[in-house]
């Protein structure tokens, strides 16, 4: 299954990369197996985002800035509320990516 | 609304508009030449409000606030710019898209400028039998309010063509210059008036 590397851009991908880095760095791991494991993490997160997480957020701000280009949508949102069941967030800035992912399955 | 506000402000031109009506302009499309050969993509990933998606439409969409427009850029360097109320916002707006594809660093002019199309509407303030209109004026009309509820009236001088509702608004649009628009909306003003349907 194709997957996106959108997801290693989050806190958790980031969190792996700098950690795998650090262990190739000490030689604690071939180069080739940490790409793998990246690999396997585009697919994890696509995997959970999909079977396991049910939660819905709702997001309303006023669009700054707007982008579809190589059918990716990129959004800047000012004064943004996040909703969901049980609480809301205010944010003052937030630049949401997202992909198509039926463009995965195709 | 914004009509009745404007009529109230400046007293209409009684010589000009002898309806008393003036129609608002409500979409100017233009289009001009940048007269130089675009990369879509380049502008797609590095301008704002952009959008480019190549398999269904062979031209960047992009938005500009003020005045609020869209345009239609293509590879070829010609540019269309919809969605201005009156010919200078449109003319503004077309130099601003202009501007923003030079700053991204294309060689753009600004050539032919030309207004395409004025639509234009404004409300009689009182219900008019179509059928009877579209009767009496078989040759210009086309009412069939199974597929349309208006009234297409295609007006041969000036070429305009207008969309009358049982309502009394009314749509004008084919437009080059707007004084085609207030001709042809005081050339049918008086149809409306024979048509005009009396109220139960």
């Amino acid at each position: 299954m194709a997957t996106f590397e959108l997801y290693r851009r989050s806190t958790i991908g980031m969190c792996l990369t700098e950690t795998l880095d650090e262990m190739v760095n000490s030689g604690t791991l071939s180069p080739e197996l940490a790409i793998q494991v990246l690999v396997q993490f585009d697919k994890s997160m696509t995997e959970a985002l999909e079977n396991q997480v049910k939660s819905k957020v709702t997001i309303k701000g006023h669009l700054h800035t707007y982008r579809f280009c190589d059918n990716v949508w990129t959004f800047i949102l000012q004064d943004a509320i996040f909703k969901s069941e049980e609480n809301q967030e205010h944010v003052d800035r937030v630049k949401i990516v997202a992909c198509d992912s039926k463009l995965l399955t195709q | 609304m914004a009509e009745q506000g404007l009529e109230g402000s400046q007293p209409v031109d009684l010589k000009k508009h002898p309806s008393g009506i003036v129609p608002t302009l409500q979409n100017i499309v233009s289009t001009v030449n940048l007269d130089c050969k675009l990369d879509l993509k380049a502008i797609a990933l590095q301008a704002r409000n952009a959008e480019y998606n190549p398999k269904r439409f062979a031209a960047v969409i992009m938005r500009i606030r003020e005045p609020k427009t869209t345009a239609l850029i293509f590879a070829s360097g010609k540019m269309v710019c919809t969605g201005a109320k009156s010919e200078q916002q449109s003319k503004l707006a077309a130099r601003k898209y202009a501007r923003i594809i030079q700053k991204l660093g294309f060689p753009a002019k600004f050539k032919d400028f030309k207004i395409q199309n004025i639509v234009g509407s404004c409300d009689v303030k009182f219900p008019i039998r179509l059928e009877g209109l579209a009767y009496s004026h078989g040759a210009f009309s086309s009412y069939e309010p199974e597929l349309f509820p208006g009234l297409i009236y295609r007006m041969k001088q000036p070429k305009i063509v207008l969309l009358i509702f049982v309502s009394g608004k009314i749509v004008l649009t084919g437009a080059k210059v707007r004084d085609e628009t207030y001709t042809a909306f005081e050339n049918i003003y008086p149809v409306l008036t024979e048509f005009r349907k009396n109220q139960q």
